[in-house]
């Protein structure tokens, strides 16, 4: 058994909260609380939960955006939190993430070309940007010739083709997908979803996908872990626990998302 | 009481809706399904006499036997709120942060019915309960941002029944909440209707949601209405080539789940994406996404094929005898 990709142990994030009082204590919220996980190559984990259940902060724990409070996350056997700057700076490549909103990620005045390239710039390879940009947008099934075009000229679901080109031009081993495709209408987002599985078999890419809609998860992972008030409620084979949720808020979840209840 | 004929919305040579045709009836609880650009949005704007600035409109929206369609404002201010009324998406940009959520709901009372503030206040006192907001009195007193965003949702719905409308027009109301909130809303809405004896437009994308809360519905798709019947029925059985690719693109949360090991299910797509407005083909507005397409499909526009049992759907294969 290879060792996993991304390995995360007990992690516990808080917030301290403005004081209600002047003069009282400032309340404390745990927005992440205790919670371990594992992804391998080829691997995807979604993370579900209502707003506020911790989600988005596990995610920007694992990009090493925030410090955990407590616990560690292993990436490829490095405890990203504990890497010197200029060492962080050179793994960031090899893991990239992906946002919801398709029209707010990327430089409307840039031409998308530009965009894709500027992660490459960030971490000053000195690979062939133009070919590594054209590589990628045939990747994500658009022409090498788009990357000369502006973001308004694009629909929003090849707005986030773009976005996962931008993720993927570094070739990173980890893809961090925060609610990726619920901005889009269905059609597309099973687009997206497929363009994700495509991708993920060619480059044995590990995923973490992070969505409120565990049908949408559903379609895409391998492994789930459902989250409330930061805690982990259930976590295991998404096969496993979709047809029989422990947990009475998994159930409620599935309900919202079943067309025939 | 509600009846849309042939109703069409045009911005120049771009149409936003095309010859609709609707009836509503007290008690009609109609689902709205479509992507962006369906229409459904537009469909819904006119309903309340509140289309764009620049939409033309041609054909009839009668309300109790009046043709709306060239109404003034004026005429359009005596009815909403009394006649229809609307909720949307986003609660908290719908509420004006600097008012206490019950003086919010007591205006449309004062100024539709000439109540007092003290009376308004207490019809809003009974609103609160109606929509389930527990502890309504101290609610009354809060502001926006001190409601969860379910709460908020309940203060728009009492909002809008503040003046007892007969059709109730919800468009999207729960995509910005939770799951659990979103059910509890959806139930809610269903319950007001059926005790009020209300009509109940429902605008979402999301069919779950429209499974669990209408009896009818209609499908659009750029601008048209492509197919409609019984929910339950559509959606089992689905006659128009863009329903059908809209039920299977939807994930099932079950059915795709990997088996171990194995390789995952690929999603069924609808190839390319909705074209903008401008762009929307002449014939059936489905017409180089439709898998099952024929020659005619791109320039004439297919009429409504009757299916029996309340149902219908707009496809030239259905009049070929084949689909």
């Amino acid at each position: 058994m290879t060792a996993p990709l991304l390995d995360a142990r007990s992690l516990t994030r808080r917030y301290r909260l403005p004081r209600s009082t002047l003069l009282g204590a400032a309340p404390v919220l745990t927005a992440v609380d205790n919670i371990s996980f594992t992804i391998r190559a080829g691997e995807t984990l979604g993370v579900v939960g209502e707003s506020g259940s911790g989600k988005s902060t596990l995610a920007r724990m694992v990009m090493a955006f925030e410090r955990p409070d407590a616990g560690e996350i292993l990436f490829r056997g490095d405890n990203l939190h504990a890497l010197p700057a200029a060492a962080l700076r050179h793994q960031r490549r090899y893991f990239q993430m992906v946002y919801q909103d398709p029209f707010g990620s990327l430089d409307p005045r840039r031409t998308v070309g530009w965009s894709i390239a500027e992660p490459l710039r960030a971490i000053g390879t000195d690979a062939d940007t133009a070919r590594r940009t054209a590589e990628a947008l045939e990747q994500v099934g658009l022409h090498p010739r788009d990357g000369a075009k502006y973001p308004h000229e694009f629909s929003g679901g090849q707005r986030q083709r773009i976005a996962i080109a931008r993720a993927i031009v570094t070739r990173p081993a980890l893809l961090i997908a925060d609610e990726a495709v619920s901005a889009l209408d269905v059609s597309v987002q099973a687009q997206i979803l497929n363009l994700l599985m495509d991708l993920q078999d060619d480059l044995g890419l590990g995923i973490l996908f992070i969505s409120h809609d565990l049908a949408v998860v559903a379609s895409i992972c391998d492994h789930l872990l459902v989250m409330q008030h930061g805690k982990a409620l259930e976590s295991g084979p998404a096969a496993h626990i979709l047809r029989q949720p422990a947990h009475t808020y998994t159930q409620t979840l599935l309900k919202a998302a079943g067309v025939s209840t | 009481m509600f009846e849309l004929d042939n109703l069409s919305a045009a911005f120049g040579s771009a149409t936003a809706l095309r010859r609709a045709s609707l009836t509503i009836r007290p008690g009609d609880r109609l689902g709205i399904v479509g992507e962006s650009g369906s229409g459904k949005t537009m469909l819904a704007l006119c309903l309340m006499g509140m289309a764009p600035d620049g939409a033309r409109l041609s054909g009839a929206l009668r309300i109790d036997g009046q043709d709306m369609t060239q109404a003034s404002e004026t005429a359009w201010q005596s009815l909403r709120a009394r006649r229809v009324a609307m909720i949307f998406q986003e609660p908290m940009a719908a509420l004006n942060p600097l008012v206490r959520v019950g003086d919010t709901v007591a205006e449309p009372i004062m100024v539709h019915e000439g109540l007092s503030r003290h009376a308004a206040r207490a019809r809003v006192l009974d609103l609160f309960e109606e929509v389930g907001i527990p502890d309504p009195a101290a609610r009354m007193r809060q502001f926006p941002h001190e409601l969860s965003g379910g709460q908020r949702q309940r203060v728009l719905i009492a909002l809008a029944l503040a003046c007892n409308p007969a059709l109730l027009i919800a468009d999207e109301p729960t995509t910005a909440l939770d799951a659990n909130i979103a059910l509890r809303i959806t139930d809610l809405l269903v319950r007001l209707a059926g005790q009020r004896d209300m009509a109940l437009v429902f605008i979402t994308h999301d069919l779950a949601a429209v499974a669990r809360a209408t009896r009818d519905i209609v499908v659009m798709y750029g601008g048209d209405m492509v197919e409609r019947g019984p929910t339950d029925q559509v959606l089992a059985n689905p006659a128009h080539p863009y329903t059908r690719g809209l039920l299977a693109a939807r994930p099932d949360p079950v059915a795709q789940t990997r088996v171990p090991g194995g390789k995952r299910p690929r999603l069924p797509t609808i190839p390319g994406t909705v074209p903008s407005l401008p762009d929307l083909p002449q014939g059936c507005r489905f017409s180089g996404r439709c898998p099952v397409e024929i020659a005619r499909c791109a320039t004439a526009r297919p009429g409504p094929t009757d299916l029996g049992r309340g149902r219908s759907a707009c496809c030239h294969l259905l009049t070929e005898g084949t689909t």
